[in-house]
């Protein structure tokens, strides 16, 4: 999220969710509230509450606030990593081919991305991200943090955009906020030592299902 | 090397417990449900296998045999310890179990001791020899560096065990806790830091800092500093508005700062199993919630096994805790019972309806009418 605000311009804000789905469904509308003067971005993953983005947005916020940009990664914030495949065959250090060329229609981008870990040629990397088969969960102990070191570094929103139209959409969404003259004039002003200058959005991050739901907040 | 199960029999507040464990293992339980007492077995055997220790000054740190039976146990039972350590394929499995109680004049005596190497037993007794003479039954084999020999690896991987509860008022004032060693409370903190090679303790120094910097960003160098009557400290040069920044010590940092400190340092000194007591404690959710994540590419690294007992939500909502690196205590009337998550289908169906690990532990490990702590106000 941090490197999505950071690829069109702006600076992130404080990051507000992180503890799953669920949470950020409770808290939506308050963050809607505080949209009307600030500029707002909600990430949340599809996954598989919803046939589609629109419905999901009918169903969780239908009167979004001007400032506000919801968007849902579809079906979940993996996809929107496995679309830059040549970082993400480097990072994860397997051949370029294994790598799905139209993430979005993964129905299991999580899962995807931990089978390619497994038959990754670095041992750390699959150490991190596999889970044992005994530990009964879906990832490795490492998996959140070794995803969100990649998104901070290697990265490229804007490459990944061209295979992830959700994506290329929360871009979209994002450089209308920016140009948009309400937000402008709305932007936290740098009366205290912390805001910087040219601050502009205040991000919440998603935090996708609930069965993943600390994990990679800062992933996008 | 590491272990990998453990049985009790009347410790402390085990009757009994039988548990496999992980790499990590995180201990979840209400207050006095005895996570630091399961993490003491892993102590006593360091006390029995190290400098300074043995039998008798293991059992006499922990005030005697009553202190050490289990209050639910019967009569006057033995106390048992089995654990099993393993290491990388190729290496050989190491099983020692140990029972002891105390004879007429209350001295704690051995019962039994084994010790087995891949199946096959390398030390039984009581043996002859104990039979001869029964006062040898008031120490272990595996404290004496003349009959432990088949058996010495395991001697060294047991005194390689390092406990760390990091009072931040004993760093600061170290005079408080005169003379430990390896103080598992910061007593020697520093004196440790100091101890520790130039170079490696500069490379570390360098590696917290650039760790701590994402917990406190203002933190710029950190160093070894003596004063003028040459005790250590540790100073750290915060940036602020001066050009040149201000320097602090210890005295001076936040309590977290310094509970972060020993953490990393202790993550990175040694090679034996850690035992971490809340590391949570003083520290942001957001710090909290990466450490197992933490922990867990540190013991990728250095093949370490890390237990840490912990009562954070924060830390357990991580993903990437395995059901069976969760133990769970449970106190009841005839003593606390230990069980991996992973056995406890109520808690898998939880997960796998959405909810998180520790949205699924916590309530299980709450104390019952908690909420008559307020009761205490009108008293």
């Amino acid at each position: 999220m941090r490197r999505l605000i950071t690829s069109v311009g702006a600076m992130p804000g404080n990051v507000y969710g992180k503890k799953g789905k669920p949470h950020i469904r409770v808290k939506i509308q308050g963050y809607n509230h505080a949209a009307r003067h600030s500029s707002w971005i909600v990430l949340v993953d599809l996954d598989h509450d919803a046939d589609c983005a629109p419905l999901l947005h009918q169903e969780w916020l239908p009167h979004p606030a001007p400032l506000m940009c919801f968007r849902v990664a579809v079906r979940e914030v993996e996809a929107w990593l496995l679309a830059d495949r040549e970082q993400t065959a480097s990072f994860l250090a397997v051949r370029r081919n294994l790598i799905p060329g139209d993430p979005e229609l993964l129905a299991n981008a999580q899962e995807t991305m931990v089978n390619l870990a497994r038959q990754s040629r670095r041992r750390e990397i699959r150490e991190d991200l596999v889970p044992r088969p005994e530990s009964g969960r879906p990832v490795g102990p490492a998996y959140s943090s070794r995803l969100i070191e990649f998104a901070s570094t290697h990265w490229r929103p804007d490459v990944a955009a061209s295979r992830a139209k959700s994506l290329s959409g929360a871009v979209e969404c994002l450089k209308r906020l920016l140009q948009s003259p309400q937000s402008s004039g709305s932007w936290p002003t740098p009366s205290s030592a912390s805001a910087r200058p040219c601050e502009p959005k205040r991000s919440q991050r998603l935090s996708r299902t609930c069965r993943r739901p600390c994990n990679s907040e800062e992933i996008a | 090397m590491r272990f990998s199960k453990i049985v009790l029999e009347n410790w402390k507040n085990f009757a009994s417990v039988d548990v496999p464990l992980q790499r990590r293992a995180f201990l979840v339980g209400p207050n006095a449900s005895g996570k630091s007492n399961l993490l003491d077995v892993f102590r006593f055997l360091r006390d029995l296998a190290s400098v300074g220790g043995g039998f008798r000054e293991a059992v006499s740190r922990r005030r005697g045999m009553s202190a050490i039976r289990c209050l639910a146990a019967r009569r006057y039972p033995d106390v048992r310890l089995y654990v099993v350590v393993e290491a990388a394929e190729g290496s050989p499995r190491w099983e020692y179990d140990l029972r002891f109680n105390q004879d007429n004049q209350r001295r704690p005596i051995v019962r039994e001791e084994k010790v087995s190497r891949d199946g096959m037993t390398v030390l039984e007794r009581p043996n002859d020899d104990d039979r001869k003479d029964p006062e040898r039954l008031t120490q272990t084999y595996l404290e004496q560096v003349n009959v432990n020999e088949d058996f010495r690896d395991l001697a060294a991987f047991f005194e390689s065990v390092r406990y760390l509860h990091i009072v931040p008022q004993l760093v600061r004032e170290p005079d408080r806790s005169v003379g430990l060693s390896h103080d598992p409370y910061g007593g020697d903190f520093l004196e440790q830091i100091a101890k520790t090679p130039e170079n490696t303790r500069n490379a570390r120094l360098r590696r917290i800092r650039d760790a701590l910097r994402v917990a406190v960003p203002q933190l710029g160098e950190i160093e070894l500093w003596r004063d003028a009557r040459g005790a250590p400290h540790l100073r750290g040069k915060y940036d602020h508005w001066r050009p040149q920044g201000a320097w602090q010590t210890e005295k001076e940092f936040s309590d977290g700062t310094l509970r972060l400190m020993g953490l990393l340092w202790a993550a990175m000194d040694g090679t034996g199993p850690l035992l971490l007591e809340e590391p949570e404690l003083s520290l942001h959710p957001e710090i909290i919630r990466f450490l197992p994540q933490m922990f867990a590419r540190v013991q990728r690294r250095l093949r370490r096994q890390v237990l840490i007992s912990t009562h954070s939500p924060d830390l357990l909502r991580d993903d990437g805790i395995g059901l069976d690196e969760a133990l769970l205590l449970r106190p009841g009337r005839e003593g606390t019972v230990v069980k991996p998550a992973s056995d406890l289908d109520e808690i898998r169906a939880l997960l796998q309806g959405g909810l998180t690990l520790a949205d699924a532990v916590i309530p299980q490990t709450r104390p019952e009418k908690a909420e008559q702590l307020t009761l205490f106000g009108d008293l």
